[in-house]
């Protein structure tokens, strides 16, 4: 036997240095280029001007170039996955030691919540001016959150597969009608726990068998229990209620028509069916606000970020991008919102409540949801 | 192995320091901050709202287990007493399941057992129907036969390989003095398999216990675990009712864990490969029998084989424009915003970083198990069960409080993602690696010693290269728990950090189920390439990994 087939063993230390240095280098560099510390946060929701023709990000280019060219930073949307609860949720997690300067999202139900004030930091802007003065005191007479954009909470069927002459009930609907099983089946919503179209649906609801049917609010969900479709988020339910036939129902935007019509380039194939009660329509206005976040590290750009987002650059995109209403009077709304349910044709349910009404009682409700819905 | 000075002292250390900053500071630190803080629920008030699902939790834990039991026990006596061809073969992939990712299996048994699925499509045609006859995958039978798929595989290894062990003269000897099969099953069979099978049972439960992707798919958020309530307490911001679920969980889990291993330890005087059972081949079966087998076998193959199969039909097949469709496939290849690149890479990227991490953490670990130092070796063997009975959603709930927040990660947390993958696998690579390490002949370091090698020359061509299988098949769990873990990644990730695992949960929600089904088959493909590699060059079979 030879030598040679005894090699020498060389002490592997230089080997396992250089496995190390390498893993180190590869590691770091792809740390250095995501970590790339952007010096202002903003913290949104995953659809936030996410449905018009370009897209979110081509979108908040156009609109906040002006606005990193003037203050020389580079804004950082984080889209969150999930609505804005999770946001919520989010900073009281993060309060120690926030990132985020803003959050847009939370809106007029979330905020009367103690843990989205707990992480908000009040703030007038001085362009509260340009917009409509009702809107402020809806959302915020605190000024927690200034108001972005706002919208009715509905309910919009499809036409091409139910319609007012199958279903005359469709042009007046109440609970009722919904109850039935072959409405109710039908119909498609969203958990009010991480949904605001869901939770506003919701309190739609409490709030007519509340103060306008006095009865006990619980009951109806006791009867659509086993026929409704609950899904989580409003993305969710739309991809439910677009491809499955049988659900002709769906809990969403009073604007719907509006898109479906510029979608289509035609008339809208979905329409508008209103809550209909002492002789009036009705629907929920949701507020969606933005917030300066609670010792974030940029307070004095927060507060200029949001009297940006008042600005016409900012405030002419909702529209064809997030399917809502601009905050300022003075933007002309696009054509195809014609089919678009607006505010002063409706009956408001949020009037039903006064706001501490929301705030003392919204997690008791919440969990009496839960207690009827939970299966069996 | 003792320890001898004081490098080794700090490479035994190292892992369990490791662990308890990630693991038990997180832990122990969000149920005190959840509980004392006054945010949310108190505790009390949190068991008497999550009764309901508390109930759910236990209920759906024990079907499951019953079911897997019932499924699996006759598998395993088939394993153990049926001499046919491939048996081999059949041992070595019947642990598939068990490596498969959790929302990938939700993918095949919607595939297989969901509406317009292949069975549904199947009766749609007998009965002449036009609308969908049976779905399987919702609700409470999506969930457990979904667990019992999961499971069937862990009750046939450890009961077969029990059985497997059993002396046949007493079988024999019970035959002449003139006991029937019934009897002899009762009185020699099941006391024999009895710790294996209490020991599938506990594990069993724990693992549909702690079940979260499948739930949360198949449950629609109706059917929720307490696993789902944590989730759904975090997110809804009510730390109170979080940390309470979580500290009810844990000592739910941790005492199964303690039962489980004070069972193990007891039941190992008795192990040992001495004798083996007698096998006969089909043939010596009367026809009944026979029949039986064949049933059993065309239930597995439905049951186990067809979601995975199904698979790969989901990956083509779009159930709502009904057609076949490559729509899937040019989702994972591309770049832009909300393509399948993006996840993909991501995926790869952090359960290879796990992988390193766990092999890393994990032989100092396998060491420190077999350490004779008084500490050293319960304490490792407590920090490797650990994370066994922590939920994922727990090690991510305390990772992002107790980690990312103070240190700012949170603005972009792939490192937690890692972190949490990395502890999530750890069990099963320590325990890999440590089977391997309890082979290897003491005498062979003492020669090496004596022939004058520096510790780390010991170490590397001589303990290393006899750990390799071990090590590999550590690696490949590791890999494997990584690039399918779900839940923890959910928890944790924003859309840039989004891997496949949690793009093919987001594509279900919003049914794009050919961008899900090709991903799951890309997950899948992976999973089963890695566990293939791995039979080839580890020469026993990775079932020992399931005994812990």
């Amino acid at each position: 036997m030879s030598v040679s087939e005894y090699p020498v063993r060389r002490n592997p230390q230089k080997l396992i240095g250089a496995v190390v240095l390498i893993v180190v280098i590869v590691v770091a560099a792809y740390g250095v280029v995501t970590f790339w510390r952007p010096r202002f946060v903003v913290y949104t929701y995953s659809s936030f001007m996410d449905w018009g023709d370009e897209g979110a990000e081509a979108v908040l280019e156009r609109a906040f170039a002006p606005f990193e060219e003037e203050y020389g930073i580079d804004i950082d949307f984080v889209i969150l996955s999930g609505d804005a609860n999770f946001i919520v949720s989010k900073l009281n997690a993060e309060e120690a030691n926030p990132i985020a300067d803003v959050v847009i999202g939370i809106d007029n139900i979330l905020v009367l919540q103690e843990t989205a004030r707990n992480v908000l930091e009040p703030y007038v802007s001085p362009n509260l001016g340009l917009i409509n003065e009702t809107l402020v005191d809806s959302l915020d007479p605190e000024h927690y959150l200034t108001p972005f954009d706002f919208g009715l909470v509905t309910l919009v069927y499809s036409m091409n597969k139910i319609n007012t002459t199958t279903h005359p009930e469709l042009a007046n609907l109440t609970f009722a009608d919904l109850a039935i099983h072959e409405l109710a089946s039908a119909l498609v919503t969203e958990d009010p726990h991480f949904s605001s179209p869901g939770l506003s649906f919701l309190l739609s609801q409490i709030a007519i068998y509340e103060k306008i049917l006095h009865e006990d609010w619980t009951s109806w969900w006791d009867t659509v229990e086993d026929d409704i479709d609950v899904e989580e988020g409003w993305s969710d339910a739309w991809s439910l209620w677009s491809t499955d036939p049988t659900k002709q129902f769906l809990v969403s935007y009073g604007t719907d028509p509006a898109y479906s019509a510029n979608y289509l380039g035609t008339a809208p194939d979905t329409s508008i069916a209103p809550l209909f009660y002492e002789n009036k329509h009705w629907a929920w206005m949701q507020i969606e606000g933005i917030g300066l976040v609670k010792n974030g590290p940029n307070p004095n750009l927060g507060k200029a970020f949001i009297d940006y987002c008042l600005n016409v650059a900012v405030q002419q995109e909702i529209a064809l991008n997030q399917w809502m209403f601009p905050v300022r009077y003075d933007i002309t709304l696009p054509e195809v919102y014609d089919y678009a349910i607006h505010p002063d044709e409706m009956s408001i349910l949020n009037t039903l409540f006064n706001s501490t009404e929301i705030a003392s009682n919204l997690q008791d409700w919440l969990q009496q949801y839960d207690a009827v819905m939970i299966p069996g | 192995m003792a320890p001898r000075n004081k490098g080794t002292y700090i490479a035994l250390a190292t892992p369990l320091v490791v662990l308890t900053v990630l693991l038990v500071y997180p832990v122990v630190s969000v149920i005190f901050r959840g509980l004392t803080a006054g945010a949310g629920m108190t505790f009390t008030d949190t068991v008497i709202f999550n009764w309901p699902y508390l109930e759910f939790t236990i209920f759906q834990a024990i079907l499951s287990t019953i079911m897997s039991l019932l499924v699996g026990l006759p598998g395993a006596m088939l394993l153990a007493r049926l001499k046919f061809k491939g048996k081999n073969i059949v041992r070595a992939l019947i642990i598939t399941p068990f490596v498969l990712p959790p929302i990938v299996v939700v993918i095949g048994f919607l595939q297989m057992f969901g509406q317009y699925g292949v069975i549904d499509s199947f009766l749609m045609w007998a009965l002449r129907s036009g609308s969908s006859v049976l779905n399987l995958a919702t609700d409470i039978p999506g969930i457990i036969l979904a667990h019992t798929f999961y499971n069937v595989p862990l009750v046939i290894l450890l009961v077969s390989a029990s059985m497997e062990r059993m002396n046949p003269e007493i079988e024999e000897a019970a035959e002449i003095l003139g006991a029937d099969s019934l009897q002899r099953f009762q009185r020699i069979t099941l006391p024999h398999i009895m710790p294996s099978l209490i020991a599938a049972t506990i594990l069993t439960f724990l693992f549909c216990f702690m079940s979260f992707p499948i739930v949360l798919a198949f449950g629609h958020g109706s059917y929720r675990t307490i696993e789902v309530q944590i989730w759904n307490a975090f997110r809804w911001a009510d730390y109170g009712q979080a940390s309470s679920l979580v500290l009810i969980q844990i000592l739910f889990t941790l005492t199964l864990a303690l039962a489980y291993s004070r069972l193990a330890r007891s039941s190992d005087g008795a192990r040992g490969p001495t004798s083996s059972i007698k096998t006969s081949s089909l043939s010596s079966y009367r026809p009944t029998e026979v029949i039986m087998i064949i049933l059993y076998f065309a239930a597995m193959l439905i049951l186990v084989v067809g979601p995975i199969a199904s698979i790969f039909r989901a990956a083509f097949f779009d159930p709502i424009a009904q057609r076949y469709t490559l729509d899937g496939f040019r989702y994972i290849f591309s770049g832009e915003a909300g393509g399948g690149l993006r996840p993909l890479i991501n995926s790869l990227f952090y359960s290879s970083l796990a992988t390193l991490l766990s092999v890393g953490l994990g032989i100092p670990l396998a060491y420190a198990h077999g350490s004779k130092t008084r500490f050293l070796r319960p304490l490792s063997s407590i920090m490797v069960l650990l994370p066994l009975g922590i939920s994922s959603i727990t090690v991510a709930y305390g990772l992002m409080t107790a980690i990312a927040v103070p240190t700012g990660l949170n603005i972009n947390p792939w490192p937690i993602i890692v972190l949490a993958q990395t502890v999530i696998g750890l069990p099963f690579t320590t325990r890999s690696i440590e089977i391997s390490r309890r082979s290897i002949d003491p005498l062979l370091i003492e020669q090496a010693d004596a022939l004058g090698a520096s510790r780390l020359q010991r170490l590397f061509f001589v303990e290393l290269p006899l750990l390799a299988p071990g090590i590999l098949v550590g690696a490949v769990f590791a890999f494997a728990m990584a690039i399918g873990e779900m839940s923890a990644t959910l928890f944790i990730a924003l859309p840039q950090n989004f891997t496949l695992a949690v793009a093919i949960y987001d594509n279900l929600g919003v049914r794009k189920f050919v961008e899900a089904g090709a991903s799951a088959l890309i997950l899948m493909v992976a999973c089963i390439v890695a566990f293939l590699a791995m039979e080839k060059v580890s020469e026993e079979s990775v079932g020992g990994i399931l005994k812990w």
